[in-house]
């Protein structure tokens, strides 16, 4: 059986890796950008099946990401979003984009993977 | 050999200001190659460094995330973290590799909560920056005192309580800040009893600050602020007023009744509007009572709350102060009539008795 591809879209490099090793831990198959742009070369290169994205991101925000993959690439692929806080307007217009769910920062990975399964199946 | 013998010969025999500007020339043009190779030289420094220092980075990370993974489910640390504690005990005497190693840990901090955030802690004891950040208050300088503070505060760590404290009478602000921020992160609204004896100003920005950290957190029940309601410092005052406004203290009418009477203007007017906020109606009628005792400031405060919360039976009052001496008073009191009573203020716009009052008549008439 061929192993769920997640894009984690997060400029902050550290988190990224503990992410990515929690991940692939619980098989799933992981591909790191590490802003906007990366994400979406990654989701048009890698259709994955579910994408995290953080929401401030360098050159390409997660907003104009998650507005990419709904309003041009037209995929329904499941968005997890990671917000900060202060940025709950911004959490709003993501949902309006078509996010799917959100968790705002600081946040716990083993609830990312509770959220991440339920996305999943 | 001949070439040479010329330019010395037409440098010799030239008038003394071309003299002066070949001298110029030459010392410019080794000052700009001597400068050119000393870019040269910094730039390809700053990038050796810029790439150590990335590759320490992944390195750190790396050895980070396994230290946060390899523990047990029961907390206690094994032999793979013993090993990754010593590694990183032996980089943070390196103060290029310590600034690295707390700048990675302080952003995964800031992202995850829980036990990951309890390992990171821990691993800031084990590893000896802790002993690190407590050394830079024992620091001659102030700025690495506030820095030393300030890290403290970012790991969260509680058990430099009783060496911070101290630092919360230290004679420059930014330390004080500092301190003060230290309190409200580690102990919330518990923190704020530097408040009881402050003596210096709390400046409008330490204000803002220790508000925005108050807020983040879940728990809001806060203590009891009448003490500094009372307080002799004026900027603790309208930092309690602030509370009492964010966190509804209706338990603190009398207080901030006392408070109408208070020396100080600002405070007055600041008070007005904290008890409309808190007790409408009521404090609208209290005020309206005793509307002649109040200042100016004052009054032009309490009639622009009145516009927010007027009712048609406030309607002989703000007759009494249509033409009022004050421009604003007037200007509001027009508009709050013209709100309840149109065709009294119609009435009053065409009476031949305003033709002194046409211009604010006709302006209210407009909006």
């Amino acid at each position: 059986m061929s192993k769920n591809k997640i894009v984690l879209a997060e400029d902050n490099s550290t988190l990224s890796l503990l992410l990515k090793f929690r991940l692939e831990k619980e098989g799933y198959d992981l591909f790191i950008a590490k802003d906007g742009r990366e994400a979406i070369d990654l989701i048009e290169k890698e259709t994955p099946d579910l994408i995290l994205t953080d929401i401030m991101m360098p050159f390409v925000s997660g907003l104009e990401v998650i507005s990419h993959l709904r309003l041009k690439l037209d995929l329904d692929t499941p968005i997890i979003v990671f917000s900060s806080a202060g940025q709950e307007e911004m959490v709003i217009k993501a949902f309006n984009l078509g996010a799917n769910d959100f968790m705002g920062k600081p946040f716990s990975p083993n609830e990312l993977i509770i959220r991440v399964k339920r996305l999943l199946n | 050999m001949a070439t040479y013998q010329y330019f010395i010969d037409y440098f010799n025999e030239a008038p003394s200001l071309i003299k002066l500007a070949w001298v110029t020339i030459c010392i410019l043009f080794t000052a700009i190659v001597i400068l050119t190779i000393y870019l040269k030289l910094i730039r390809t420094a700053l990038r050796k460094k810029n790439t150590e220092s990335a590759k320490f980075k992944a390195e750190y990370e790396a050895t980070l995330i396994e230290y946060l993974y390899s523990g047990s489910e029961n907390g206690d640390i094994n032999d793979l973290q013993i090993a990754t504690i010593e590694k990183l005990k032996t980089s943070v005497h390196i103060k290029s590799k310590r600034k690295i190693i707390i700048s990675i840990l302080y952003n995964l901090m800031n992202e995850v909560s829980g036990e990951m955030s309890d390992s990171i802690k821990t691993l800031y004891f084990k590893t000896g920056l802790y002993n690190y950040a407590l050394s830079r208050l024992e620091n001659k300088n102030w700025y690495i005192i506030a820095k030393g503070i300030g890290e403290l505060t970012r790991f969260k760590i509680e058990e430099a309580h009783d060496l911070v404290v101290p630092f919360i009478k230290h004679p420059r602000h930014e330390v004080r800040k500092e301190t003060q921020l230290y309190m409200v992160n580690m102990f919330r609204f518990n923190g704020l009893t530097f408040l009881n004896d402050l003596k210096e100003p709390l400046s409008e920005w330490a204000q803002v600050q220790l508000l925005e950290t108050l807020q983040k957190f879940d728990d809001q029940q806060i203590c009891d602020i009448k003490p500094w309601l009372k307080s002799t410092n004026n900027s603790v005052v309208l930092f309690a007023l602030k509370l009492a406004k964010i966190y509804n203290q209706f338990e603190t009418k009398d207080t901030l009744m006392e408070l109408l009477s208070h020396p100080i203007k600002e405070i007055r007017v600041k008070v007005i509007r904290v008890l409309t906020n808190l007790y409408g109606i009521e404090a609208k009628e209290m005020l309206k009572a005793n509307f002649n005792e109040l200042s100016l400031e004052e009054q032009i405060s309490f009639f622009g709350l009145l516009e927010k919360l007027v009712v048609p039976s406030d309607e002989p009052f703000i007759e009494k102060h249509l033409f009022h001496k004050n421009f604003e008073i007037q200007l509001l009191a027009l508009k709050i009539l013209k709100s309840i009573n149109l065709d009294k203020f119609m009435g009053l716009s065409k009476s031949p008795k305003n033709k002194s009052n046409k211009k604010i008549l006709k302006f209210v008439t407009n909006i």
